[in-house]
């Protein structure tokens, strides 16, 4: 349900708008709003004083964030007293001096592993070399080149390494490797006296020369490349050393820092809220929207921590507007984690209909009537029991796996109904047959039956589209409901067609059609009958939900059918294990976007109305660097 | 011979209604996936934008059941 919402004012001496706000800030419920503009109120303004130290604590913040960042030490911190001028100019001097020697540090590793990519990249070329290079060094009358080649240019290189074996004969030798990635890397040895034509042959078949690390550049390539294997064992020892020392930074500064930002933060946030107060020559007002429940006990707190100059008074239901009013979605422990769900959209607006009790009813249903196998849904039911376990409470994977327990007890249900135990697998050992229908054979009553779930929910979202449009769209409210009582007509006129439902009711369901008919038209206008085939058209689309679990039972089913299919039974077994395992992966995704589609596109289009505002109360935030500066200030 | 053409005409609305699925969720999938990039608040809508077509091709495995087991061919 969506919590009812008060609104307050809180009056008081001018004097006392810092103490009174300081204490909003310590109770940390109310919601902020704009008041009112009313002749001779105004909204609060910073002083001079306070705009300057707002933007020196705006520029500290973001040097203590850029520290914070180098040294990976994000993270919530502990909130200390009221930070001091004094405190603030000793955070800003820290968090530059942190921040350049972590940057130092930091850009250190980054040309370190830089310097060992590239060489590691070469490293058997050089050692397989390294041989060749040093005899070649103890030659006065050779010399030696390393190039790496494209390996589209290899023709190109053959080539050239002819024409120099024909020119220079013994003289000239050349070794090949090809480097991870597919070029070349070769080793010309030739005359010294020729290097320099070679280069000219080179730079004319456009081989590229061995880029060298820049420390190494100048050197004699017998010298640089020994020394290029040396640092390969250095390297990590450099970076490790890097690391340690940003962790010592880390570890000396971080707390401190993270209490810096917090502080920071929270300053920030009450100069914002500041601004959103208003004032006269000698008073003041602060406007918010608290949840209802929590109304006596902010007026006793803001009384004891702000005084008796101080009141809270409540403002008339009529003088506020729903539009204006943030959201609290409150619901029992076992629904909540189907608030996930919508929260993937807008939120609903204050005082319309909250669609969580029928998600948490709906979503599983579905989705163990598409899944329904009791195999699959133990399997389902073990990942969720693990995933919950694993994961902290809150996090996105701890909520997936509390909606995921629900699915999975459907699914065991609704498998046990169809009789499915890995598909035929409990037919073909045990002889277990279905309780309602094989949706292997019974397509028309698995399409009844998805098509069946389809009214119910549809016809439930017109009631409830009824109700939300009720109090203040009574005509509205007459078509949403007429819309579906028709659809109930339309489904008992075809059920008597095709007798399912005794023939005589045919000609009393299709004349209350008839009357309804008008009746829609008066209150919908015209465009209302395409709405009604519309609506008829989404009943239908609930049709997927047995062509999924049709799809899913048939995969299970030709995986059992591998076993003795193919080649040996362990083979066999082995190839239905991997399908059964990608059918229950499809068969966690698939039904589980279907039913979500099915809930946002269908069931949401008749009563859901998106827009609501999520309440953020101002209060005291440890938030985590990056996260803004104005996120608790409403 | 009767049989082919149920089978063929089956498997006709089948590939029909999936080609038309696949090419409408790879238009939608792209844009989904470049909208998600700078808002990622737009995960829900994307994903009702992304499963519409498939209605195509749920219909049509349905129309294409249809066919043969009105046609008494699926035994």
């Amino acid at each position: 349900m969506i919590v009812p919402m008060a609104r307050l004012r809180i009056l008081g001496p001018r004097e006392r708008l810092a103490d009174t706000l300081r204490a909003v800030q310590d109770i940390g419920q109310l919601h902020l709003a704009e008041a009112a503009p009313r002749a001779g109120v105004q909204p609060a303004r910073l002083d001079t004083q306070g705009e300057r130290r707002r933007g020196q604590l705006a520029r500290a913040l973001a040097d203590i964030d850029d520290a914070l960042r180098a040294l990976d030490a994000m993270g919530p911190g502990t909130l200390a007293a009221a930070a001091s001028v004094a405190d603030c100019a000793r955070w800003a001097r820290l968090a530059n001096r942190v921040r350049r020697d972590a940057r130092a540090l930091r850009d250190r590793e980054t040309a370190l592993d830089e310097e060992r990519a590239l060489v590691a990249r070469y490293r058997e070329f050089l050692l397989a070399v390294l041989p060749i290079v040093r005899k070649v060094g103890d030659s006065a009358r050779l010399t030696s080149h390393a190039v790496v080649a494209p390996a589209s240019a290899r023709a190109t290189v053959d080539a050239l390494a002819a024409s120099l074996r024909e020119q220079l004969g013994a003289e000239f030798s050349m070794t090949t490797q090809q480097l991870q990635g597919g070029d070349l890397a070769i080793l010309l040895v030739l005359p010294t006296s020729f290097s320099a034509k070679l280069e000219a042959r080179l730079a004319e078949a456009r081989v590229p020369e061995v880029p060298l690390p820049e420390a190494y550049r100048g050197l004699p390539l017998q010298d640089a490349v020994p020394k290029m294997i040396d640092r390969l064992f250095q390297i990590p020892q450099e970076i490790e050393a890097c690391r340690t020392s940003r962790a010592a930074l880390a570890r000396a500064h971080g707390p401190e820092l993270r209490k810096a930002h917090a502080a920071l933060v929270d300053w920030l946030a009450a100069a914002t809220a500041h601004e959103r107060c208003s004032v006269t020559p000698h008073a003041f007002t602060i406007e918010g929207w608290i949840p209802e429940p929590g109304v006596p006990a902010l007026t006793k707190r803001v009384a004891e921590l702000a005084g008796d100059a101080v009141i809270v008074e409540r403002i008339a239901r009529e003088e506020w507007g729903e539009a204006d009013a943030p959201v609290v979605l409150s619901n029992p422990r076992l629904f909540r984690p189907f608030e996930s769900l919508i929260a993937l959209l807008p939120l609903p607006t204050y005082g319309s209909i909250d669609p969580t009790p029928y998600v948490a009813v709906f979503f599983p249903t579905m989705f163990g009537m598409m899944l329904g196998d009791v195999g699959y849904g133990l399997m389902l039911a073990g990942l969720a029991l693990l995933i919950h376990r694993k994961t902290a409470p809150g996090s996105l994977m701890h909520t997936a796996a509390e909606v995921a327990g629900p699915c999975a007890l459907f699914t065991i249900i609704f498998g046990v109904l169809y009789g499915e135990y890995f598909g035929d697998l409990a037919h073909r050992l045990f002889g277990i047959n279905p309780i309602i229908y094989d949706r292997e054979q019974a397509i028309f009553a698995a399409l009844a039956a998805a098509v069946g779930l389809g009214v119910v929910h549809i016809v439930l979202g017109l009631v409830l589209g009824a109700i939300s449009a009720g109090r203040k769209h009574p005509k509205h409210a007459i078509g949403s409901g007429v819309s579906a009582l028709m659809v109930l007509l339309v489904v008992a006129a075809l059920m008597a067609a095709f007798k399912v439902l005794p023939a005589a009711l045919f000609t009393p369901a299709v004349i209350a059609l008839l009357v309804a008919f008008p009746v829609l038209v008066f209150t919908e206008g015209l465009i209302a009958p395409v709405e009604l085939l519309a609506t008829l058209g989404n009943v239908m689309s609930y049709a997927r939900i047995m062509a999924i679990g049709t799809a899913s039972v048939m995969l299970a089913v030709v995986a059992n059918q591998m076993v003795g299919a193919v080649g040996s039974t362990a083979v066999g077994l082995v190839f239905a294990l991997l399908f059964h395992l990608v059918n229950f992966a499809i068969g966690l995704f698939s039904p589980a976007i279907h039913a979500l589609r099915l809930h946002y596109v269908e069931f949401f289009g008749k009563f859901y109305s998106p827009g609501g505002h999520k309440y953020e109360p101002f209060g005291h935030r440890t938030a985590p660097p990056g996260a803004g500066l104005h996120g608790n200030a409403v | 011979m009767n049989t082919m053409w149920v089978v063929l005409g089956a498997a006709g609305v089948m590939a029909i209604s999936a080609l038309a699925t696949a090419w409408a969720q790879s238009k939608i999938g792209t844009a989904g996936a470049a909208a998600l990039a700078e808002k990622p608040e737009l995960a829900g809508t994307v994903i009702i934008l992304v499963a519409i077509p498939e209605t195509m091709v749920i219909l049509g495995f349905i129309v294409a059941v249809l066919i043969i087991l009105r046609a008494g061919a699926g035994g």
